[in-house]
């Protein structure tokens, strides 16, 4: 096997490995890059209450908000990556991620109520949610997983270019045209830099 | 190819600023929390009146103008109602002008560059709203690049079914990546 049949491999072999995660870069980059119509389009998602209880858990002014929202889900029979953050002293919202269907899990430690609810889908949210995770900070294996194949895409990436330009540059009679364009996106890539 | 070609540096930006997104807490440790520090850069004496029910947006695009830093920003009183702050948003330096027009003032402070800061700034960069005419380029190339992202997509698809011999083995790439991605969409 020549350099030259190996790099055309890879490059085909791990374009097909990773095509889905292609289709979803670039179809969920368009509801970032025109989120008015987006909204306008398919709305804002709703909130579909699963239930509401009565339930006390005590939360010390520095305590560490991620062990006590871990607890939280424990003791709600509720499980998955999450965040957590405190608005305010009269509030906890933990946001466990998905997907399809997130969920909201809202505590109100004056009123000793939480209340549990489900995302509908919503293309929107849908894609945007699937284009922005990432991140090794979840203690889920999964999660990880996730964010390891979104650094394979990038490197992939990066292969592409790299696998890119040396088909280009074996095909001698597309030489000239190939640096006008190669040229043209540096040049292009540059005034933006320096003008925006 | 000519497109791959001469989006090149956008999709190299677009890699390298994934990844520093994907490992946001390894540069927390380098650069340590919150955002980079403004650091002065100059100060200069301004003149100009405006009417008292100037709105910022107003006064921050004439004072950008008289300083030759049109582009993209942001604008605000300060909460004592004294000092105008206008965020101008450039990549490689962000700026920070506070304009008091009591002392007749200007204050230039400068961000201080972060690679992955200046990388993520240009991966959020997008969509038509501003008021210049070269975010509307940049938003336009945004779009380009997201058009040829499904473009090659679909394109290589069509190139490797053209290719007999690599059928089976691409079909086995491509069901293997497919069944990934679907067991990750219904479980995290």
């Amino acid at each position: 096997m020549t350099f030259n049949h190996l790099n055309r491999r890879t490059h085909l072999y791990l374009a097909l490995l990773l095509l889905p995660w292609c289709f979803m870069y670039g179809v969920s980059s368009l509801p970032f890059s025109h989120s008015q119509y987006f909204q306008e389009k398919f709305g804002k998602p709703e909130w579909k209450t699963r239930f509401e209880r009565t339930y006390e858990i005590e939360i010390p002014p520095e305590s560490d908000l991620r062990q006590v929202g871990a607890q939280i889900l424990k003791d709600n029979d509720l499980e998955g990556s999450f965040g957590v953050y405190q608005p305010n002293p009269e509030r906890l919202n933990i946001y466990i991620l998905g997907f399809i269907s997130p969920t909201q899990v809202n505590y109100f430690p004056l009123e000793k109520r939480l209340v549990v609810a489900d995302r509908t889908f919503n293309w929107n949210v849908f894609l945007t949610g699937m284009h922005a995770r990432g991140g090794f900070q979840q203690e889920s294996f999964l999660s990880d997983a996730w964010a390891v194949i979104v650094d394979i895409v990038c490197i992939s990436m990066l292969i592409w270019i790299g696998s890119g330009i040396y088909m280009w540059w074996r095909l001698s009679q597309t030489r000239f045209w190939g640096f006008a364009a190669l040229g043209g996106g540096v040049l292009s890539f540059g005034v933006f830099l320096w003008g925006l | 190819m000519y497109l791959a070609l001469f989006l090149t540096p956008w999709v190299l930006m677009y890699a390298l600023s994934t990844m520093a997104m994907n490992h946001r807490e390894s540069f927390k440790k380098i650069y340590g929390e919150g955002p980079s520090p403004f650091v002065k850069e100059q100060e200069l004496p301004y003149g100009a009146s405006f009417p008292k029910d100037a709105p910022p947006s107003l006064i921050a695009q004439q004072v950008l103008s008289d300083l030759n830093m049109q582009g993209a920003h942001r604008a605000r009183m300060s909460p004592d109602g004294l000092k105008l702050i206008i965020n101008r948003s450039g990549p490689l330096w962000p700026r920070r002008i506070t304009y008091t027009p009591a002392e007749g003032k200007i204050l230039i402070e400068k961000q201080a560059f972060r690679s992955n800061a200046f990388l993520e700034s240009l991966h959020r960069r997008r969509g038509f709203q501003s008021d210049y005419l070269l975010d509307d380029a940049w938003a336009f190339a945004v779009d380009l690049v997201i058009v040829a992202m499904i473009f090659w997509a679909a394109s290589g698809l069509w190139m490797w079914w053209e290719m007999r011999v690599t059928r089976l083995w691409g079909a086995a790439f491509a069901v293997t990546g497919i069944a990934i991605f679907g067991l990750f969409l219904v479980t995290i």
